[in-house]
């Protein structure tokens, strides 16, 4: 008897150390983000309990499955990949035992160097309008001489901010980066989270199905006793 | 212990998925009004139990509770583990819905043969030391099952079976023993204060 109440407090106590020690634990989940860095994508993987994926061979794939090269991470689990097509890209990575990490990238998250042409595109009809006044000022101010046609100044201005503002845009992207960078990696952790509630509505949930299991058996049992 | 969407072959999903069905069908058949609440209390412990993880070494670790199910609920372990996967996939994302099917049979599998092999010790065990032992014993056995299955599952889809399975039985011996003593101490209390449980379920088996 005195043997038996010794396994139960040594049963307990084991009880209450993994409680205890369970307690600062994170899930064991993988976590993989990536973001686009100047002209090629930096990413991270992991766990969510920290520990970083070292040296792992991550895959990149197009949408149809189709390779389209690799990288590796270094020892703080960052990997880069710089792409050479704008589509749409799946990194995949094996941890092994059974984690896989994977992250989609849609093309207009790829960085700069793809979406700068994009652009281009869109403002070519400007680029017309801008090089045909340009045109229209050579050789309309031999004739004119010093008098400055408003649209043509207009013009001009605004050709000029266009390229004062195409030589800033890299400072400013690549400003915009570092300030978001944190942000990013908050959002990765907090996605990660397994917080109280849900856990407690989890087991609400589990005890409502089988409460309704109860329900139906009992419901089977009585109408059967009744006939 | 829960492997992802994406880590298994299509034919060890497919093989999982089709084996759970019918672990699903055997468990609910089994289920009975007496077992249901009990049941209930054996998921809910399950799905708090596995997202509890406690960081070891390399990697994180967490509980799993299978063989304390197994050995109170027999097959019925299997509709009661699987409800608790189920939603902490969907909840958590954790392990996957493809997945679902290999994460049961890995989980609930060993749940039912611990059960099926201990049940019936418990029953003619004389003194509540014995019964706690069994129980102990069925405990650890069932999380070393579970890593076997895993291992099978990640062999057959291709990683070497040998490392894997070394890789995740030590990962896990802390488990064991922790849930060795968890179960023999579970067993030990339902001898002692309510042991009308074990005749239900030697009933049901």
């Amino acid at each position: 008897m005195k043997l038996n109440k010794h396994i139960v407090s040594i049963a307990g106590g084991a009880l209450l150390m993994a409680s205890v020690m369970a307690l600062p634990a994170q899930a064991h989940k993988v976590v993989v983000s990536a973001y686009a860095e100047d002209t090629y994508i930096e990413g991270e993987i992991g766990f969510s309990s920290g520990d970083m994926a070292v040296d792992t061979v991550v895959e990149v794939f197009d949408m149809d499955g189709n390779k389209l090269g690799e990288t590796k991470t270094d020892e703080d689990g960052v990997f880069q990949y710089t792409p050479k097509q704008a589509i749409a890209l799946e990194f995949r990575a094996n941890l092994g035992q059974g984690h896989i990490a994977t992250y989609q990238m849609e093309v207009d998250e790829l960085p700069d160097i793809f979406s700068s042409d994009d652009v281009k595109a869109e403002n070519k009809p400007n680029d017309k309008i801008v090089a045909s006044s340009t045109t229209a000022e050579a050789t309309a101010s031999p004739t004119a001489g010093t008098a400055v046609d408003p649209a043509l100044l207009q013009a001009m201005i605004s050709q000029g901010v266009q390229s004062e503002l195409k030589a800033f845009k890299s400072d400013i992207a690549s400003a915009v980066r570092r300030e978001v960078k944190p942000l990013y990696k908050e959002v990765a952790a907090y996605k990660e989270k397994n917080d109280m509630q849900s856990i407690l509505g989890g087991v609400g949930y589990i005890f409502g199905l089988f409460g309704v299991g109860f329900y139906l058996v009992a419901r089977r049992k009585q109408t059967n006793s009744n006939n | 212990m829960h492997i992802i969407d994406g880590a298994l072959t299509n034919e060890v999903v497919i093989a999982g998925a089709a084996l759970s069905v019918g672990g699903l069908v055997m468990g609910l058949r089994k289920l009975d009004m007496e077992l249901i609440p009990a049941a209930g209390v054996l998921s809910a412990t399950f799905f708090v139990a596995s997202l509890i993880h406690v960081p070891l070494g390399f990697s994180s670790v967490h509980l799993i509770m299978n063989g304390l199910a197994g050995i109170i609920l027999g097959w019925a372990a299997f509709p009661a583990l699987f409800v608790g996967l189920l939603l902490q996939a969907v909840f958590f994302a954790f392990g996957g819905i493809s997945v679902l099917g290999v994460n049961a049979l890995n989980i609930a599998g060993p749940a039912v043969i611990v059960g099926l092999l201990a049940r019936p010790m418990i029953l003619r065990a004389a003194s509540a030391r014995s019964v706690a032992v069994i129980g102990g014993i069925a405990g650890g056995l069932a999380v070393s099952l579970t890593t076997l299955f895993v291992a099978i599952s990640l062999g057959l889809s291709g990683e070497t079976f040998v490392a894997a399975a070394k890789l995740v039985f030590i990962a896990h011996i802390p488990v064991m023993i922790v849930e060795g003593l968890l179960s023999a101490a579970a067993v030990y209390l339902i001898y002692r204060v309510k042991p009308e449980l074990f005749h239900v379920m030697s009933q049901k088996s």
